[in-house]
């Protein structure tokens, strides 16, 4: 940890002891709350076992594997393209993404490269989903600090990106949309237009939780100076995406990934928060989908006209290889490490998904939060259990 | 595709591969090179595909040295995965749609291991890989484990964040890391019997009932419909 | 409030007056208190239609906001049960009040869905608690839901407790 973080976390704690001062004059005893594994606050089934000193967290500690699904182990007896099927269903708000690091680690295997009209139809969904699932987050950060409504309003606008992404991919939730080699189909007619006007709103969308809630009083004293992570400590926790970004970590593999998508051909901007707390990562995040929405505009306008397939065989079967593909995925980092020996099915898959490294720092931010911070603190992380658990 | 230092059948390869393809990576090559100085004897082998990434070898004992070695030096600050590999494969056959692994009797599987990028020589293999963010360059560490229960020393003095997955590949390959503060089931209930990543691991739903196969191949776009072809295969 | 549990336990024992009868269950069907049990994909799928404008459950006299399942009559079981979260959700199942109805929403909780063959997933949740509507899907739409939970207002409509626990499911087409 260096030098200036540490001051700020200890500053921190200093300042929460001296409000409990009052625990210490009563001698509190030592108290275990148990929250889940079903909360409203852990988006799923997350157990986290919080021991308390008065209001304060002594150590927090999470047990998972309460939707443990075995991916590894199921995708060792799929064939690629089944596989994708599965991978859909990691990461359940985004769901179009979690497709797009897999299918280019088997095309990099195989050696063969979709053609452009693919790639850029597939950045555009890739960022359709970022928007769907963080639009989500957006609203439910609110709703963990008491604001009920603008999730309401966060349903609303993301029914529309979803009917977007469904009238491509006929899938309104998990579209198994990517091929290895290309795309399964064309942009249907009208399209372009009808996801522009998505797009207006989106923006307004965002305009709105900027007033409503960024800019609201109460929500930044819940938030500001709440749960700093300093970048050193992020990055050695393997945190990624937006909860790095907003501890001032200027790194993004859209931008320095460099793998098959079209993002380097895009105008846009990483956007940082020198903070690292809970209202950082909230505000990194509304940025992000501005810019995500900005990068679809311009995909929109750009698409180049030609096949959509590259030349595959019909029957997939993998040259013998090891191959690592990572993207930056809504939640973070999302990489597949494929092991194949030239058979239909992978040898070995191993998924690194995101909330599984972001909510692994939870022991390290807790300690010595207040009870109500545990929860903005959790809900600003964003995980996604699918995402921990596999 | 091997690294220039291991034999001279590599130095070919590599002279080839940089002909045809015209691309050399040096940067990648200079740090498995110093990485190669620093680890000394304990540093196996190494591969390295131009621009895209790269793989080292190290010996068990120094597995926690790299670690060390690759964050304080080389500024690999970000930690991104740990796990390993059962290169063994399974006895059970593949449990797909082929026609060998449908039928009652004992599948016969040729049990010889074949290993991957960098070779091995046991069954376990560690898989690890960090990331420096500024660089952009990640690098994949392995390491081969003594034994069927193999130990390895833990990576939370270096990376914290390891913690977890250290739990994760104990409960699913059974590999144990010493020093690990809480080697505890991460994911499966404690009375779970068995290695579930292991290859010798059977998936018992599809043993009891096994998959019906291949009964409807999605065409790809663009392909015509040549059904008949297909239905002809199946009966 | 001692009159409602009498009524309660006669409609229990079904021995009230048909009209008495149908009037309670009309009442009953339109507060369903419905439990939110969020556990996979299925539980935003249930988030849009009990929280989003466009589905908006309460319209039919759902009530999705019991924090505790002692104050629920139906739980949305949506999504996939796993060997270690099947104790809990047997639990809070006997937690709550009779009557009380189940919806298994989406595959994985009908049968196991994509994870049919995993080591960790209940192959179906009806192993643990009886399941009184099947909403298939793989994530059902929040339609089909709202489908399943009309289907199901119209059996308690017409509910006779006594032959309540001989019916066979709803399973939604």
């Amino acid at each position: 940890m260096n030098l200036e973080a540490s001051t700020q976390q200890l500053s921190y704690i200093a300042n929460q002891a001296s409000d409990a001062r009052v625990n210490i004059e009563l001698e509190t005893e030592g108290m275990t709350l148990n929250l889940g594994p079903q909360h409203p606050a852990t988006h799923g089934t997350l157990r986290i076992i919080v021991r308390l000193d008065g209001e304060q967290v002594v150590s927090a500690e999470p047990v998972m594997g309460y939707m443990h699904r075995g991916y590894e182990k199921l995708t060792e007896v799929r064939t690629y393209p089944q596989v994708t099927t599965l991978v859909n269903r990691i990461d359940w708000l985004g769901s179009f993404a979690n497709e797009v690091p897999f299918i280019l680690a088997a095309e990099r295997l195989m050696e063969v490269e979709a053609p452009p009209r693919a790639q850029w139809i597939r950045t555009a969904l890739f960022e359709l989903s970022r928007i769907a699932n963080v639009v989500l987050f957006l609203g439910d950060m609110a709703v963990q600090l008491g604001a009920t409504t603008p999730v309401f309003y966060a349903f609303r606008d993301r029914e529309f990106v979803l009917n977007q992404i469904e009238s491509v991919t006929g899938g309104r939730f998990h579209p198994n949309f990517d091929r290895i080699g290309g795309i399964k189909d064309d942009l249907p007619k009208g399209w372009i237009q009808e996801t522009k006007d998505v797009l207006a709103r989106i923006h307004s969308f965002c305009d709105e939780m900027q007033d409503l809630v960024v800019g609201n009083e109460i929500f930044q004293t819940r938030t500001r100076g709440i749960g700093i992570i300093p970048a050193d400590v992020g990055l050695s926790y393997g945190l990624s995406g937006a909860n790095i970004r907003s501890s001032g970590v200027d790194w993004d593999l859209r931008r320095d990934g460099g793998v098959g998508l079209i993002h380097d051909q895009l105008d846009w901007k990483v956007w940082t928060h020198p903070d690292g707390d809970s209202f950082a990562r909230y505000w990194v995040r509304l940025q992000e989908v501005r810019e995500s929405c900005k990068m679809v505009d311009q995909i929109l306008d750009g698409i180049p006209s030609g096949p959509i397939m590259a030349k595959v065989p019909r029957i997939i079967k993998v040259p013998p290889g090891e191959a690592y593909v990572e993207t930056e995925n809504p939640l973070g980092v999302m990489g597949y490490y494929i092991v194949s020996k030239g058979d239909l099915v992978p040898y070995r898959v191993k998924i690194r998904s995101a909330s599984f490294n972001n909510v692994s720092i939870t022991p390290w931010v807790l300690k010595g939060v207040y009870v109500p911070d545990v929860i903005s603190i959790l809900a600003s992380l964003y995980f996604i259990l699918g995402d921990i658990d596999r | 595709m091997s690294s220039p230092d291991t034999t001279e059948e590599g130095l070919v390869e590599e002279s080839i591969e940089s002909q045809e393809d015209l691309i050399i990576d040096e940067e990648r090559d200079v740090l498995v090179e110093s990485i190669k100085k620093d680890l000394g004897s304990d540093f196996i082998d190494s591969h390295v595909t131009p621009q895209i990434d790269i793989w080292i070898r190290v010996t068990q004992k120094a597995w926690l040295e790299t670690a060390r070695v690759l964050f304080e030096k080389y500024e690999m600050s970000f930690f991104n995965f740990l796990s390993a590999i059962d290169w063994k494969p399974s006895p059970f056959g593949r449990d797909m749609d082929a026609a060998i692994d449908n039928t009652d009797d004992e599948v016969d599987i040729e049990s010889e291991m074949e290993w991957g990028v960098t070779g091995g020589e046991k069954r376990f293999q560690l898989l690890a890989r960090v990331h420096n963010p500024v660089t952009n360059i990640g690098i994949n560490i392995k390491a081969d484990l003594e034994g069927d229960f193999p130990e390895v020393e833990t990576w939370i003095p270096v990376y914290p964040g390891a913690n977890w997955h250290e739990r994760e590949v104990m409960e699913m390959f059974g590999i144990s890391f010493t020093n690990h503060p809480n080697m505890v089931n991460l994911y499966l209930p404690t009375e779970f019997e068995g290695n579930p990543l292991r290859k010798d691991f059977p998936l018992l739903s599809r043993r009891a009932k096994p998959w019906p196969g291949i009964v409807d191949v999605e065409l790809m776009p663009g392909e015509d419909d040549d059904e008949t072809e297909e239905s002809g295969e199946e009966t | 409030m001692e009159k409602a549990v009498i009524a309660m336990g006669l409609v229990e024992n079904g021995k009230l007056p048909g009209p008495l009868t149908k009037l309670l269950n009309i009442s009953r069907k339109y507060s369903l208190w419905v439990y939110q049990w969020g556990l996979a994909c299925c539980a935003i799928e249930m988030g849009a239609a009990f929280a989003s404008p466009r589905y908006d459950v309460m319209r039919l006299g759902v009530i999705p906001f019991p924090a505790s399942p002692r104050q629920a009559d139906l739980v949305v079981i949506s999504g996939t049960v796993t060997d270690k979260m099947a104790p809990a959700v047997r639990r809070l199942y006997e937690q709550m009040p009779e009557p009380k109805y189940v919806i298994s929403m989406g595959s994985c909780a009908n049968c196991g869905g994509p994870y049919w063959d995993s080591y960790s997933v209940t192959k179906g949740v009806d192993q643990i608690i009886p399941v009184d509507v099947y909403v298939p899907g793989c994530p059902p739409r929040p339609e089909a839901l709202l489908e399943g939970i009309v289907l199901l207002q119209e059996r308690i409509a017409s509910e006779d407790m006594t032959d309540r626990w001989n019916r066979d499911p709803i399973v939604v087409t």
